[in-house]
């Protein structure tokens, strides 16, 4: 099912000055999601306005939970609510991160790529050995995590992540990497991923959400392929990163 | 009251929905979207996605954009193609359909469009074709014929006699003068117009100074378009007398108004269905609500601007 709803914020939670954590609340939302689904989400007052595509961050019970920074009109709404608010949304969409019993998993997320990747960690299979990277320009970037990389050296190693996935990979003997983040990170990520299952969270523009419009698309073997649709989780060795 | 006439057609419903933003995904997610998809009680008919003669995939990306007060798209066109869409689209069309089928389709060159005009006559159930010569995303389709009158006329007049279906031709707003190119439409053959397609656009990321779509410059629709529509609308309408299908921006049943009253016989819902899936009921509802109201039918308001 995908549902079209208006629910009030149970809690929104200001990280810092550019995150914001929104909760709602529904049983029906809460059942159907998993890790690497999004919601298309809109604040009452942009009506005329686009949705804007937002993974979700978690869900505990009934309540649902969304990680937001705020770049953009769309986004700075979404952040400026509080809680009693309502909040427009479309959801679940798009599909799930696999997973596989018994690995070894390296989770790197870039920025705003985190929420995805740190929902999935709660949800491995029980005897999965994880490590969640996660980068960002400064702290203000930096969560819950279990190793970090800031550009301007504020917390953490001082670089990019991706400076750091290869000793990861040979220290911990890794055998599947998830990944979420800026295209750059993506890129390289998958070059260093050599022969190791690689699952990507792919970020592209929306109108629809609901693989109508064929606006989200990115390109994928000798075609293109919707990130609303077939995504937004792609195995990264089908997506042709040399057109991205 | 909400009973219109476009040409040969009549419609049970003034509303029905642009070609290409209601494609039929929403088919596939109708019975578990919570929300009235495609309310066949309310629409007059649908219009397919613009089919072209072999597959398209389509313009590389990011595809879309969204401006202060629109959209921009470079989609280009991405279709399985004429042999594809009657084999396998065209009966779940059927077959999911109560209301008129028109089927949108571009070409080449004017034999390429004879050739799907040929092609598509010889299905069942199609109510009539709505002729894209106005996409401003593709090189070869489309816009070759309908930035200049002779051009248009001269597929027009090749297209009419091959049918006896609803023939609308679907023009551009990118021309210096839309009544010229109605003409040429109405010269041609045409039992009906519609109009607009996208306007051009384009935006820049002031930050890194690159353009936000690959090619550029693209389609712009969407509420911002509304005033450019309606003003083409009433000059169409003034230079024929065949009837039009308007649509640019329309979000709400007094927009729809807005269009019936410079000239449109009935107007599509475009982009507005991304904003809010359950559009194009609403301005149903809204719509019969006035009339009602005001004790007047679509057929009175046609046109009657003052
Ligand atoms: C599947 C998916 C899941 C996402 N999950 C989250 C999430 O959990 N939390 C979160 O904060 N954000 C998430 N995003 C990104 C979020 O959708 C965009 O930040 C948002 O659409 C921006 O809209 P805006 O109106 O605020 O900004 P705009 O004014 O549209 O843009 C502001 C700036 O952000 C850049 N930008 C905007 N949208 C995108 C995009 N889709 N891809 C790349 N660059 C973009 C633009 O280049 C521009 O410079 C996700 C995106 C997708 C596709
Ligand atoms: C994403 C998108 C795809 C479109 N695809 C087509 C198409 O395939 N064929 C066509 O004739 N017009 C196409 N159009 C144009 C619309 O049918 C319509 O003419 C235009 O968007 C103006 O109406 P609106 O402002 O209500 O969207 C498309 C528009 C958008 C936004
Ligand atoms: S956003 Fe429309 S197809 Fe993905």
């Amino acid at each position: 099912m995908i549902w079209l709803k208006t629910l009030p914020i149970v809690h929104a939670q200001r990280l810092n000055a550019q995150y914001t954590v929104l909760t709602v609340e529904d049983k029906d939302l809460a059942a159907a999601s998993h890790p690497g689904m999004f919601c298309e989400l809109r604040a009452p007052n942009q009506e005329g306005r686009q949705f804007k595509p937002i993974s979700i961050y978690g869900v505990e019970g009934t309540r649902l939970s969304f990680f937001i920074k705020s770049v953009g009109f769309g986004t700075d709404a979404l952040c400026a609510l509080q809680d009693g608010d309502t909040l427009e949304m479309m959801g679940p969409l798009g599909n799930k991160f696999p997973v596989f019993a018994g690995k070894k998993a390296l989770l790197v997320s870039g920025g705003v790529g985190y929420p995805p990747l740190a929902w999935l960690k709660a949800n491995l299979p029980d005897g999965t050995t994880v490590i969640h990277l996660h980068g960002g320009a400064s702290s203000e970037d930096i969560f819950d995590c279990d190793i970090s990389c800031t550009m301007d050296g504020s917390e953490g190693h001082q670089g990019l992540v991706t400076d750091l996935v290869l000793p990861l990979i040979q220290e911990h003997g890794i055998n599947l990497i998830y990944s979420c983040g800026p295209v750059g990170m993506l890129k390289k990520l998958t070059e260093l991923s050599g022969d190791i299952p690689h699952f990507v969270s792919m970020e592209a523009y929306m109108a629809c959400g609901v693989g109508v419009c064929h606006g989200c698309v990115i390109p994928v073997g000798d075609g293109f392929q919707r990130v609303c649709k077939e995504g937004a989780v792609f195995d990264a060795k089908l997506i042709d990163w040399r057109q991205l | 009251m909400m009973k219109t006439k476009l040409g040969r057609l009549a419609l049970d419903s003034p509303i029905t929905v642009a070609s290409g933003t209601f494609g039929m995904e929403y088919f596939e997610i109708m019975d578990v979207f919570d929300a009235p998809i495609l309310p066949q009680d309310k629409l007059g008919a649908y219009i397919c996605k613009t089919i072209t003669p072999l597959p398209k995939a389509g313009n590389p990306p990011p595809r879309i954009y969204e401006t202060e007060c629109g959209m921009l798209n470079s989609i280009g066109l991405p279709n399985p193609g004429l042999q594809c869409f009657l084999d396998e689209e065209l009966p779940i069309l059927l077959e999911k359909l109560s209301i008129p089928l028109i089927v949108s389709f571009s070409g080449g060159s004017v034999d390429e469009f004879c050739m799907m005009l040929e092609t598509l006559e010889k299905a069942e159930g199609i109510a009539g074709y709505e002729i894209n010569v106005s996409c401003p995303n593709v090189e070869n389709e489309g816009i070759a014929f309908g930035a200049d009158s002779d051009v248009l006329y001269q597929l027009v007049s090749r297209l009419a006699p091959l049918t006896n279906k609803e023939l609308i031709v679907k023009l551009s707003p990118n021309v210096t003068d839309i009544g010229r190119m109605a003409k040429a439409a109405e010269a041609g053959g045409a039992s009906s117009i519609s109009l607009i397609n996208t306007l051009w656009g384009m935006a820049i990321d002031w930050q890194t100074g690159k353009a936000r779509i690959p090619r550029k410059v693209c389609g712009y629709s969407g509420k911002g378009v509304k005033p450019v529509a309606l003003a083409l609308t009433y000059q169409a309408a003034q230079a024929v007398s065949l009837p039009i299908l308007a649509m640019g921006g329309i979000s709400c049943w007094q927009d729809a108004l807005e269009f019936i009253y410079a000239g449109a016989s009935a107007v599509a819902v475009g982009t507005s269905n991304f904003t809010d899936p359950g559009a194009p009921a609403r301005i149903y509802d809204g719509l019969l609500e006035h009339l009602k109201a005001k004790g007047s039918g679509i057929k009175d308001l046609i046109g009657t601007v003052s």
